[in-house]
């Protein structure tokens, strides 16, 4: 027996209300986080808000555009070296490489799309593949030594070290440079701030009239330029834009790492690209939250199995399933997952939680112009079929 | 000349790995249209197989035959199981699928065999996978160059399979109803063709394919690791882009051309482009080919209907 779900007016105070306390809940926990948790959870917060930041960017272009690419760890590597490079060798303010690496990954992003006028569907994941396996040799390519450092890679790529304290209160509420826990909390708060620009332009691109027209390329693209979608400038623009946000994440790295090496940092090749790919999909392709949402399980999942090769740390309940394995088995697990997810939920865990969420409050959009309520509309994600009418709430 | 002559011999031996790989990749994009991304991994497994099978005490005679086995049978249970009943839902999902299986299956090869590379050498013995026939470092001078009798078994190799797939496809009823699955699907399921069995055995025969070429190029490296099939894949799918992703023989041809073109432009430019920088040439053809002539050398355009 269905009941029937409490409809709220968009912009109501009820509304609000629910935007509210969805807000309190975020902030809350990362002040949280921030101020009470271990530092390894504040780490994997802090890894997770950087693959989110990664992911959000894929989302743009997958999720919302229907690009496909598995070429954003060349982005993110993009930026972790532009501000590597622009750390260095030319000592700029750690806090400019953050725009410059976004300047120069939307340029590359720009042009590595601009043959995507002609090039879609598998040539395009062809193309951003060979990106993805090409970058880690570019850097390494011995003619480019005196500028990415070759091999060896860059070295003092990170802020110094006696740069001033903020203080709130007499607490050093933002971390500093002096400690293990207080780097732990600097690098956190950073995580924190590019996640929220990251999700602010994911989500003004979205909710816009570039967003639509996103969609629509998506959907049928033959049908979008028939519409008057400018397909080429709209594309150029989006996969620019996204490979900016994946080179925040590559520059955050930079910084962190201290140095960075081609040899230790997996997330610049294939394996990055791939690691974006699953958690966009685990938390919902196509949903401004999925990546997010996606980050953190993917995160914790993959922290909490990490030492599971040695049999002895697998809890006793998996461990007879679990314990013929030589490695550790997350990497498993999250292919089973994504397998099993295409089959029952290709909406991935928000697209989940959005289907839960509607059955005991529906939020119904006012349309410009009209004061009569209408029936929602939330842009299907790019696995589900698309005539899907019912309503649903996207906070 | 000599030199020449070399590259030539050198590229063409890395050249049949390709286009071993390449022809699966065509395979089942003609019978499917999708693109297996899991097709190293899944020829990976296969040559991990092979070997396990050759250290139970099985002759490689036996064991690459029942390891091209448990090829088909991996890439028919991977159609029937999962490609079939996600790609009715939309062809995105298929990709995610195949991405997940290439993740995957890398991930059991080094969870079962663990991230060593195998075989690992025995006390006083030289480190070699196994091979159908040992050649050694034997080889035939032409004009000048030496041309490994292994580069030639390979090309020997592929060329026999070359022949066979088309008389397969040309002469017997399943390669016929294969190319009407390919041509039409709905028209070939109209006239009493079970599409559902082609497909599943197309997506098997490309993955045994596979698995001949993972076994070949083990033997080259004489050994297999997790990485081993990355490369080759690439430049697989570069040389499925060049030849067409609907040609058989296109793939054959772009195959053998990329090994040329790769130990050509590594060998004579060796610090311009060397070993590191071969795959960006990999790169740079699949752009261009893709710009210039997007259905590639042999393969026929597709006409979009609205």
């Amino acid at each position: 027996m269905a009941v029937q779900p409490m409809q709220i007016r968009e912009g109501s105070p009820q509304h609000w209300v629910l935007r509210g306390l969805g807000t309190v809940l975020v902030v809350g926990g990362l002040l949280l986080v921030a101020t009470k948790a271990s530092d390894g959870f504040i780490s994997d917060v802090t890894q997770a808000l950087i693959l989110a930041v990664a992911a959000m960017s894929l989302n743009l272009v997958l999720g919302y555009t229907g690009m496909i690419s598995i070429g954003h760890s060349a982005f993110f590597g993009i930026g972790a070296y532009t501000s590597a490079i622009c750390v260095s060798r030319y000592h700029w303010n750690p806090w400019l490489t953050f725009v410059a690496g976004f300047v120069v990954a939307f340029v590359i992003g720009m042009v590595v799309s601009l043959p995507a006028l002609r090039i879609k569907g598998i040539y395009l994941a062809l193309v951003t593949l060979s990106l993805a396996l090409v970058f880690p040799a570019f850097i390494k390519w011995k003619r480019l030594e005196w500028f990415t450092g070759g091999t060896a890679g860059l070295q003092k790529t990170t802020f110094n070290p006696k740069m001033r304290r903020f203080e709130i209160l007499g607490h050093d509420f933002f971390g500093n440079l002096r400690s293990v826990g207080g780097k732990t909390v600097f690098y956190y708060w950073i995580a924190v701030v590019l996640a929220v620009v990251g999700y602010v332009i994911c989500r003004g691109i979205v909710k816009s009239r570039v967003g639509r027209s996103l969609v629509a390329i998506r959907d049928n693209e033959t049908a979008a330029a028939v519409m008057g979608v400018p397909l080429a400038r709209t594309r150029a623009l989006v996969f620019g834009v996204s490979a900016g946000v994946c080179s925040l994440g590559g520059a955050w790295t930079a910084l962190f790492l201290g140095n960075i090496r081609p040899a230790d940092t997996g997330v610049m090749a294939l394996e990055g690209a791939i690691t974006f790919l699953i958690i966009m999909v685990i938390g919902g392709a196509g949903h401004l939250w999925g990546p997010i949402v996606g980050a953190f399980a993917y995160v914790m999942v993959s922290s909490s199995m990490s030492d599971w090769d040695n049999d002895s740390k697998i809890p006793g309940l998996l461990r007879p399933f679990l314990a013929w394995s030589k490695v550790p088995p997350a990497t498993g697990v999250f292919a089973v997952a994504l397998v099993v997810l295409m089959f029952v939920a290709p909406f991935g865990l928000v697209g989940l939680w959005n289907r839960m969420a509607r059955r005991l409050v529906a939020i119904v959009p006012t349309p410009a112009g009209s004061a009569a309520p209408t029936v929602a509309e939330e842009l299907p994600g790019p696995f589900e079929p698309t005539d899907t009418t019912t309503p649903e709430g996207d906070e | 000349m000599a030199r020449f002559l070399q590259y030539l011999f050198d590229g063409v031996g890395n050249g049949s790995v390709y286009a071993l790989l390449a022809l699966g990749l065509v395979i089942i994009y003609r019978g499917t249209g999708h693109l297996n991304f899991a097709h190293g991994e899944m020829a990976l497994l296969c040559t991990y197989v092979i070997l396990q099978i050759h250290q139970w005490g099985l002759p490689v005679g036996l064991a690459l035959p029942l390891g091209m086995v448990f090829g088909f049978g991996l890439g028919a249970v991977t159609e029937v199981a999962l490609v079939r009943p996600i790609g009715k839902k939309s062809p995105f999902a298929v990709f995610i699928v195949t991405i997940a299986l290439f993740t995957g299956l890398n991930w059991l090869c080094g969870a079962i065999w663990g991230s060593v590379a195998l075989p690992t050498a025995a006390p006083g013995k030289a480190v070699s996978y196994p091979k159908l026939w040992e050649v050694g470092d034997r080889f035939v001078r032409i004009g000048g160059a030496t041309w490994r009798y292994k580069y030639i078994t390979l090309l020997a190799v592929v060329l026999v399979l070359a022949v066979l797939l088309w008389l397969l496809f040309s002469y017997t009823r399943l390669g016929l109803a294969m190319r009407a699955v390919a041509s039409n699907a709905g028209s070939a399921e109209l006239v009493g063709i079970k599409t559902s069995r082609v497909l599943m055995i197309s997506w098997g025969l490309a993955v045994a394919i596979g698995a001949l070429g993972g076994f070949m190029i083990a033997g080259l490296v004489n050994q297999v690791n997790l990485t081993l099939m990355l490369t080759p894949f690439l430049y697989a799918s570069a040389a499925a882009t060049l030849g067409g992703f609907d040609s058989p023989g296109g793939a054959v041809f772009a195959g053998l051309f990329l090994g040329v073109v790769e130990s050509m432009v590594s060998q004579y430019q060796p610090t311009w482009v060397g070993n590191e920088m071969k795959q960006a040439v990999a790169l740079l053809i699949i752009l261009v080919v893709l710009l210039v002539r997007p259905s590639g050398l042999f393969g026929t355009s597709k006409v979009e209907r609205v």
